[in-house]
């Protein structure tokens, strides 16, 4: 109710969305975590050579040990980036094929629409020619032989469909 | 790849703020773009006051010149009046330097999100200046406040949303 004047921002951020990001931002905080290991690991390994060199043997061997913890930590989380990394994927596969059943649906409609509005169209071409043969009436039947001269291949596919839809309603007459 | 200085750096004269009014003008102008190449060149986007003096943009060891401070506080006006540079705090020892102006780095990132088929995602403002995908591009490293500011850019376009998590920052992009 406290909100009846405020204005309502509308957003284009989804719950899929937020949670994507959440994973992001745990993956983030690894990966900052991941990189200030290797580089205390480059630290440690320079400290382990001068060990060995001063003659430090035990010290060394400690710190290599401690070195070798951290790498292990180091995978665990390589691990778990992957973790994330597959979950995001995977919101966003669902997300996409959400989209595409969306568009497939959208895209049967659009040919459903186009094929309806076709037939329509032949139909008016149909009834046109209907019309223009009882309108003429007996004339009609002089004029189909000249039709058939088939002189111009190119038009030949054309002369075929007119025939058709003229012959059909000749063939109606005779049949009255 | 070193800073290559313009011809002027050299040029004693440059380091004093010229009385005549277009010369002014030119210097001013020269001092400007030098400051913002040399910013973009090291990646500096904030500069202190007090250490640009001995830096070596306003220091020039070799020909013993240096800006002095009135002149330098007269070079960041300009700057500021252009929309490049922004003070931090009143008293105008810190400063940002926008060498690239938000709507440009908004477009450079937009840009990438399209490449990389990211658009209608989201990214953590993290992953966009320090992640691994981003590392050869321009906006990698690039300071937060510089990030925000070329996503609001973005937004007011209707190209990206903003969005703000418990603690970090993220963005949508349409």
């Amino acid at each position: 109710m406290g909100n009846l004047f405020g204005k309502k921002k509308r957003t284009r951020v989804t719950e899929q969305d937020k949670a994507v990001l959440q994973l992001k931002q745990q993956r983030d905080k690894l990966r900052q975590y991941q990189k200030r290991i290797n580089l205390q690991l480059e630290k440690e390994r320079t400290v382990a050579k001068q060990l060995l060199k001063d003659g430090k043997k035990d010290k060394a061997l400690l710190l290599l040990k401690k070195k070798k913890y951290q790498e292990q930590l180091l995978d665990k989380t390589e691990n778990q980036i992957s973790n994330l990394e597959q979950m995001v994927m995977s919101i966003e596969e669902v997300e996409r094929i959400m989209d595409e059943t969306q568009d497939s649906i959208e895209y049967q409609r659009q040919i459903d629409e186009m094929l309806a509005g076709t037939l329509t169209q032949e139909d008016e071409d149909d009834i046109l020619a209907e019309l223009d043969a009882i309108t003429q009436g007996d004339v009609e039947l002089p004029e189909v032989p000249s039709d058939e001269l088939p002189e111009v291949p190119a038009a030949k596919e054309e002369k075929p469909e007119r025939e058709r839809s003229k012959h059909k309603p000749e063939r109606e007459l005779l049949a009255v | 790849m070193s800073f290559e200085w313009p011809w002027q750096y050299n040029f004693p004269p440059f380091f004093t703020l010229q009385p005549n009014v277009d010369t002014r003008q030119k210097q001013l102008a020269a001092w400007c773009s030098l400051t913002l190449s040399y910013c973009r060149h090291h990646k500096l986007y904030t500069l202190d006051v007090m250490e640009a003096q001995e830096s070596p943009i306003f220091n020039n060891k070799k020909i013993e010149r240096k800006l002095s401070m009135e002149a330098i506080q007269v070079v960041f006006e300009e700057l500021r009046k252009k929309g490049n540079l922004e003070w931090l705090d009143k008293n105008k020892s810190r400063c940002l330097v926008m060498w690239r102006r938000p709507e440009e780095w908004g477009k450079l990132i937009y840009q990438w999100i399209s490449k990389n088929g990211m658009v209608n995602t989201v990214c953590t403002l993290y992953e966009l200046s320090n992640g691994d995908d981003t590392e050869n591009e321009e906006f990698h490293g690039l300071e937060e406040w510089m990030l925000l500011r070329s996503l609001q850019a973005l937004q007011s376009e209707g190209k990206a949303e903003l969005i703000t998590m418990d603690d970090s920052k993220g963005v949508k992009f349409f």
